[in-house]
């Protein structure tokens, strides 16, 4: 190997199933070259190495033979089939050391990344992703392909679409469906008379939450005195007797079977909660309270059969359990959200974490205790009447938002007062900082914000006012200028060709900006080269802006370049802080000799 | 707010009003003035309730020498609350203006079940097992006896009341029920007796109709309210039915099989000191007890002096301390006469042979196979062949069970709930000669196969009920959004209003917007008429309007039902065919059922889903009592659809004999009194969705007989003027299409004061600026 190439005989297959064509492989550090025996058949292969990503190969005694398969870039891969394995054994060492070799060479740059060695996955959702937004794509090829940014620059800018997957766990917890549940269709398997219902645990954390006396019997029964199976049988059967509305039937099937009358009967746990949470109840709605009012409506007093009131049977009520009462507990269920949090995966776990929950929120409940301020103020809240009264809040203008033309048009006098020279001023304070300033200032502000909170304005107002004057001037001569369609905007009149390569001029302006000052402070060297390459490229588009305003036509030269005037001013202070930088660190390194730039 | 109207100072609490409030207080001032009863219909959602409390009151601040008392009846609790929350907001008002010479006292009284606060009576299911168990605490005997027995248990909230005596007072302001409970746990006083208490003191009292209507409530609490009082009934459109309930009784097996338990118990209590009653004869003699601990020497002289009470007459019941009262005579207190209780039920064995009698009586008239009707005169009549009962026996039957319970220091009450409804009946029937039907029948209608036999003692004259409220005090105003036709009221109530008039609302905006929908999306006709309801095409056709429109209204939709039955229908069918799970994808449902706290709850849920923006659905039942007393105003209801015209069933035997009483004694034909009253519960369902000018909301009358001129012209004129001749006769599409336009109208901001020449929203200087006169001018 410290000859720097290994000579073998070995049999070259395109595929695995492939016989293969015996003759010489050689490997040298640049190339690998393999040579048939036979001059005439077609397997000559002449491979650099750079190409070669990876290698796989067989086991020693295993039942295969010994192979080697080099996977290139394009994902082909080249597989040989050696005599015997000591021959194996000596090209992989060597693939391995060359690999590695370049794999020091092209890692070198990116040191700060060092996990550039991708999946397949991540490689495949980069893919995935850039095929989706062309936009991203147009980027990608402009800066990536041309070197202007890695691949791995590209990205980090972008971590959170490539972690998409990953959050979409997080974002947001999922309600409770809000179709009810109650109808779990059954499938049958048309031949005998047995049914089959599908579980998921989802399904099952809703019966439980809405059903909080199978949640208990659950917990009870499960699994000391029946098998899951069972309890799930015997609710069944409980939902199908509800559900013929026989309710003497329910009542002779749940005398003979105790744990089946669990499921029958009125839920016992619900009618204890809802006497507690009927004294937290709106005042302007407890018609509990009016009951209790209710003198003429005594047993027997009052007209008792005039139709308005229904007939129910009185027998076997514990039985009956209706479909209002099934849709409201559902609704309160759904409203109340879904307290559990965790991996949906088994019965019981979902039981228990149902229950812990439960429980946390009835100490909750407790320490909440009384609400009965909380109710008065409700009900102040809802007696007065709003439009009778000036409304509480400060006084402030309606914004209409019918045509905004007309708040522009109403702003033209003012912008046009106001003219440019504010303009410069943002300018200015954007570059003139240097990090002492900032540092300053950040501290200073980091010091208020500990002291007093996050009361005021991030940006001073006298700065918003300006960024406002000039956001509104630009915007109200537009408008003034195009005139009569609110719907219409500036870029609709361009020709389409220049729009878009406004446009695309504009992201990649913003990408190129986000790296630039993503690098500073330059701290490596690494970076350094980085902003090189970042202010060649920015100054590279700068005359191209330049083209596109000598392009247009001269009666839309002037919006054109109100729309590049701001792309300008963002690439001018970029440069102009790369310059000041320069000149600052060049004048350190007189001092310092051994600075890293 | 503040401003003259002719010599009296009115306090407002806002900045504006509506000029129809300033009429309303114009009308409802010369009401006053001139002594006399008045009605007024005034649209929902223009703010009555406040117009009315800031007028009355601030007409007693400006007559010091004579102040009225204020006496506002409303029909359920929570109203209670939210009229309270009103003047309590217009009296902080009036105190910041005025000073403290404007403070008043207002109390909202209720039953102990919503006052009391010991909590070991609360853990009570009901009404009357709470009512129970505060007298088995603090009935004076019970008292007495834990006096000498410490182990006796009493209500320490009671106790301290009573210790405090005339210091328990309550200082002026106005106390909502909450406010009292919570006044009465920081002093340690019963907030039910110590209202009780204040309630002749107090300037405003707020409380139920039943405390002033219903004979049983209003002889103990509103005896004594002066005659110079103003009585308002709001929300008073079904305040007919609510008198002729007052006065209506039914028996059914139940209560005959209870009412023997209860006389055998009675008699048990008598037989174990017979002894005691034989000696007690019309002389009576010192007898010595020798019973139980209970009786002691002291019983001889209380069942004398029972004795003597009912030789003298049953008027002394005043004379009673306050926690031995209970639900007082049925009969309405004029209609008592001030005599002697008859001989042959003075003494207790007699009494409860009398009522042993009566009972078996009754229960032979429930053995009966056909639907029998009769007049009480000749009920009466049958009685006294047939069970020798005289009708001056039946009429003190319930005061001779009243003292006999006393003295027999009964306190569990609740228990003897039958053989009382039993004496309200014979009391009833004893006192009335008119005006009533007794009607016997063996079984429901709707359900002929269960024999359940009822006898119902049915009240028709709504007159009898109010006829003392009219005559005892001053002014007597009766309002209510749906009070059309307006001069039907005082014929059914017979009485002579100096005022009655009816407003309309002056809109800004066209903030509602009713339709009557007559055809379904497939074109074909929608009704609940009796052949029409169970047609699958109709259930399919309402669920595909309801579908369509939860899909296009935003927040709250609320839906009213004929009647339970009809609802648990629909509702199944549309389970069953898959748009109950459609219309749940767009928005939660929620029903009302008959079980008062699963609906609390529910309506509790509804409002919380409306609040926190994910729009629900509710379902509920005209003449319900969520149509009753719950509002659904702003985001809480933006459209509503009444499902159907609802009718009282008209089947029903109680409703057939009122109509001909009505129509023999008012002349008011059966036909229009039918549509009348539905019509008023539809404009009832469907007003609920409105409560300001700025609200607003839709109405749909899902039934093409709505569009029928006849009945549609019932509907109050606030809602007549706004239902365009474009909007008479509807398919779902067309309806649907109106009702994106209208949403889309009504989400742009607009002008609260209304346009230049006709303002909607005065401040007060529109109110200086012209006289009396010009708002009429602008009005109409």
């Amino acid at each position: 190997m410290a000859s720097g190439h290994v000579t073998k005989r070995a049999k070259y297959k395109t595929t695995i199933k492939d016989p293969g064509t015996p003759g010489t492989l050689r490997m040298t550090l640049e190339k690998i070259l393999f040579v048939p025996h036979n001059p005439k058949s077609a397997g000559k292969l002449d491979v650099e190495f750079r190409f070669i990503k990876g290698q796989k190969h067989t086991k020693e005694g295993s039942s295969k033979p010994p192979w080697l398969n080099l996977t290139n870039n394009q994902n082909g891969s080249f597989i040989f089939e050696f005599e015997n394995y000591s021959d194996l054994q000596d090209c992989r060492d060597f693939v391995g050391k060359v690999l590695a070799k370049s794999g020091e060479v092209s890692e070198k740059p990116t040191v700060t990344y060092p996990d550039e060695q991708l999946s397949a996955a991540e490689m495949e959702l980069r893919i995935k992703l850039l095929r989706e937004d062309s936009e991203l794509q147009k980027l990608h090829k402009q800066f990536v392909l041309s070197g202007v940014l890695t691949e791995a620059e590209f990205w980090a800018t972008r971590k959170k679409l490539l972690d998409r997957e990953a959050n979409k766990k997080t974002k947001q917890r999922l309600g409770f469906k809000s179709a009810m549940i109650s109808d779990i269709k059954p499938s049958t398997d048309g031949r005998t008379n047995k049914v089959t219902f599908n579980l998921t645990p989802e399904i099952i954390l809703q019966i439980f939450a809405e059903k909080p006396a199978v949640h208990r019997a659950f917990l009870t029964y499960v699994p000391n005195k029946m098998s899951e199976r069972d309890f799930w049988t015997k609710y069944f059967r409980a939902e199908y007797l509800h559900s013929t509305k026989n309710s003497v039937a329910a009542a002779a099937e749940a005398a003979e079977d105790e744990e089946l009358a669990v499921f029958l009967k009125q839920d016992d746990i619900l009618a204890s909660e809802s006497r507690s949470k009927i004294r937290r109840v709106d005042p302007t709605l407890d018609m509990d309270a009016d009951e209790g009012d209710d003198y003429t409506h005594l047993p027997d007093h009052g007209i008792f059969r005039d139709g308005s009131k229904e007939v129910t049977e009185s027998e076997n009520e514990l039985y009956r359990r209706t479909l209002s009462q099934d849709i409201n507990r559902h609704a309160a269920v759904v409203l109340e959200g879904r307290a559990v949090d965790v991996e949906l995966e088994d019965t019981r776990s979902v039981a228990e974490a149902l229950a812990r929950s439960k429980q946390e929120s009835s100490t909750k409940g407790e320490s909440y205790g009384d609400t009965s301020r909380e109710r008065l103020d409700r009900v102040s809240r809802m007696t007065e009447i709003e439009d009778l009264q000036a409304p509480n809040n400060l006084p402030l203008a309606p914004l209409c938002i019918k045509d905004p033309r007309d708040y522009f048009d109403s702003q033209q006098v003012n912008a046009l007062r106001t003219s440019g020279d504010e303009l410069a001023g943002t300018e200015q304070i954007k570059c003139s900082l240097s990090s002492q300033e900032v540092y300053g200032s950040l501290r200073e502000s980091i010091s208020v914000i500990k002291a007093m909170g996050l009361k005021d304005p991030i940006v001073k107002p006298e700065v918003a006012h300006q960024v406002f004057d000039a956001l509104t001037q630009s915007i109200s001569t537009t408008k003034y200028n195009i005139g009569k369609n609110p719907q219409e905007s500036v870029l609709d009149r361009l020709p389409k060709k220049i729009k878009e390569e406004l446009l695309h001029h504009w992201t990649s302006i913003l990408e190129l900006l986000r790296h630039f000052w993503a690098s500073y402070p330059i701290t490596t060297s690494y970076l350094y080269t980085k902003v090189n390459r970042l202010k060649d490229a920015m100054s590279h588009i700068y005359p191209q802006l330049e083209e596109i305003k000598g392009s247009v036509p001269s009666d839309l030269r002037h919006q054109v370049s109100l729309l590049i005037r701001p792309m300008h001013q963002a690439l001018d202070a970029a440069i102009q802080h790369y310059e000041a930088d320069m000149q600052k660190r060049s004048a350190r390194s007189g001092e310092r000799p051994n600075g890293y730039a | 707010m503040k401003f003259q109207i002719e010599d009296v100072t009115v306090y407002f609490p806002y900045d504006h009003i509506y000029p129809e409030q300033y009429s309303y207080m114009i009308e409802l001032k010369r009401a006053l003035d001139a002594k006399g009863h008045c009605l007024l219909e005034m649209p929902t959602g223009t703010g009555k309730t406040i117009a009315l409390l800031s007028l009355i009151t601030s007409y007693s601040l400006s007559k010091p020498q004579s102040p009225i008392k204020l006496i506002y009846c409303t029909r359920t609790v929570h109203e209670m609350e939210k009229t309270l929350a009103e003047l309590k907001l217009l009296h902080n008002y009036q105190i910041k203006h005025l000073g403290p010479q404007a403070r008043i006292l207002a109390i909202g009284l209720s039953s102990r079940k919503n006052l009391c606060v010991n909590p070991t009576v609360l853990a009570a299911e009901n009404r009357d097992s709470v009512d129970a168990g505060c007298r088995k605490l603090t009935a004076s005997w019970v008292r007495a006896m834990a006096a000498e027995n410490p182990n006796v248990p009493t209500c320490q909230f009671f106790e301290n009341y009573e210790k405090a005596a005339s210091a328990a007072v309550l200082p002026p302001g106005v106390y909502t029920l909450q406010d009292l409970r919570a006044f009465g746990k920081e002093k340690g006083w019963c907030p039910y007796f110590l209202a009780r208490h204040m309630v002749q003191f107090a300037n405003v009292v707020v409380y139920s109709y039943q405390y002033l209507l219903d004979p049983k409530v209003a002889g103990i609490i509103s005896k004594e309210m002066q005659k110079e009082s103003v009585v308002v009934f709001d929300e008073a459109h079904n305040i007919d039915n609510v008198c002729i309930e007052a006065l209506s009784v039914s028996v059914r097996r139940q209560t005959l099989e209870g009412a023997t338990r209860n006389l055998n118990r009675i008699s048990q209590e008598i037989d174990s000191r017979k002894n005691l009653f034989h000696k007690l004869g019309p002389k009576p003699t010192y007898a010595v007890g020798l019973f139980h601990g209970r009786f002691k020497a002291t019983d001889a002289s209380r069942l004398r002096s029972e004795y003597n009470r009912l030789v003298e007459g049953l008027a002394l019941r005043g004379n009673l301390p306050i926690t031995d009262t209970w639900l007082s005579n049925p009969a309405l207190p004029d209609d008592i006469l001030k005599e002697a209780v008859p001989g042959n039920i003075r003494r207790a064995e007699h009494f409860l042979h009398v009522l042993r009698r009566l009972v078996q009586y009754l229960r032979g008239r429930l053995e009966t196979d056909n639907v029998e009707k009769e007049s009480p005169v000749g009920f009466v009549a049958s009685i006294s062949s047939h069970a020798g009962i005289d009708q001056k026996t039946l009429k003190f039957c319930y005061d001779r069970l009243h003292s006999l319970m006393l003295t027999l220091e009964i306190t569990d009450t609740d228990e003897f709930l039958h053989i009382q409804t039993i004496c309200d009946f014979a009391t009833l029937i004893g006192t009335y000669a008119r005006g009533f039907s007794i009607i016997i029948e063996p079984f429901d209608e709707r359900m002929p196969h269960i024999p359940d036999p009822v006898l119902q003692l049915s009240c028709h004259d709504a007159s009898l009920a109010i006829k003392p409220v009219f005559d005892r005090f001053q002014s007597v105003v009766i309002t209510s959004g749906t009070l059309s036709p307006i001069d039907l009221y005082p014929r059914l109530l017979n009485f002579h209003p100096v005022v009655s008039r009816s407003f309309t609302m002056s809109l800004t905006r066209d903030c509602i917007c009713p339709m009557v929908l007559t055809r379904g999306s497939d074109q074909l006709p929608v009704s609940t008429k009796f052949d029409m309801r169970s047609d699958p095409g109709v259930v399919r056709n309402y669920g595909k309007l309801l579908l369509e429109m939860v899909s296009v209204v935003p927040d709250g939709i609320v839906c009213f039902f004929v009647s339970y039955s009809y609802m648990d229908g629909i509702i199944n069918t549309w389970n069953d065919s898959g748009i109950l799970k459609e219309i749940m994808q767009h928005k939660l449902v929620f029903i009302e059922t008959q079980d008062v706290v699963e609906t609390t709850l529910a309506l509790d849920n509804y409002r919380r889903a409306c609040d926190c923006g994910r729009g629900a659905v509710f379902f509920s039942v005209a003449r319900g009592k969520v149509a009753e007393g719950i509002d659904f105003d702003r985001h809480y209801g933006r459209l509503v659809i009444m499902f159907g015209v609802p009718f009282q069933y008209t089947l029903s035997k109680i409703l057939l004999a009122r109509l001909e009483y009505l129509r023999d004694t008012f002349q008011i034909k059966e036909g229009d009194f039918l549509t009348f009253d539905a019509l008023r519960q539809a404009a009832q369902c469907v007003g609920r969705v409105i409560r300001s000018k700025a609200d607003y909301g839709m109405m749909i009358f899902a039934d093409k007989r709505y569009s029928r001129h006849d009945k549609r012209s019932k509907l109050p004129s606030w809602i007549l003027s706004h239902l365009r001749d474009a909007n008479l006769n509807l398919s779902t599409d067309m309806a649907l299409h109106i009702a994106r336009e209208f949403l889309r109208k009504m989400a742009q901001p607009y002008d609260k004061t209304g346009g230049s020449d006709r303002k909607t929203l005065l401040s007060q200087e529109d109110l200086e600026k012209m006289g009396d006169g010009s708002v009429h001018e602008m009005l109409y």
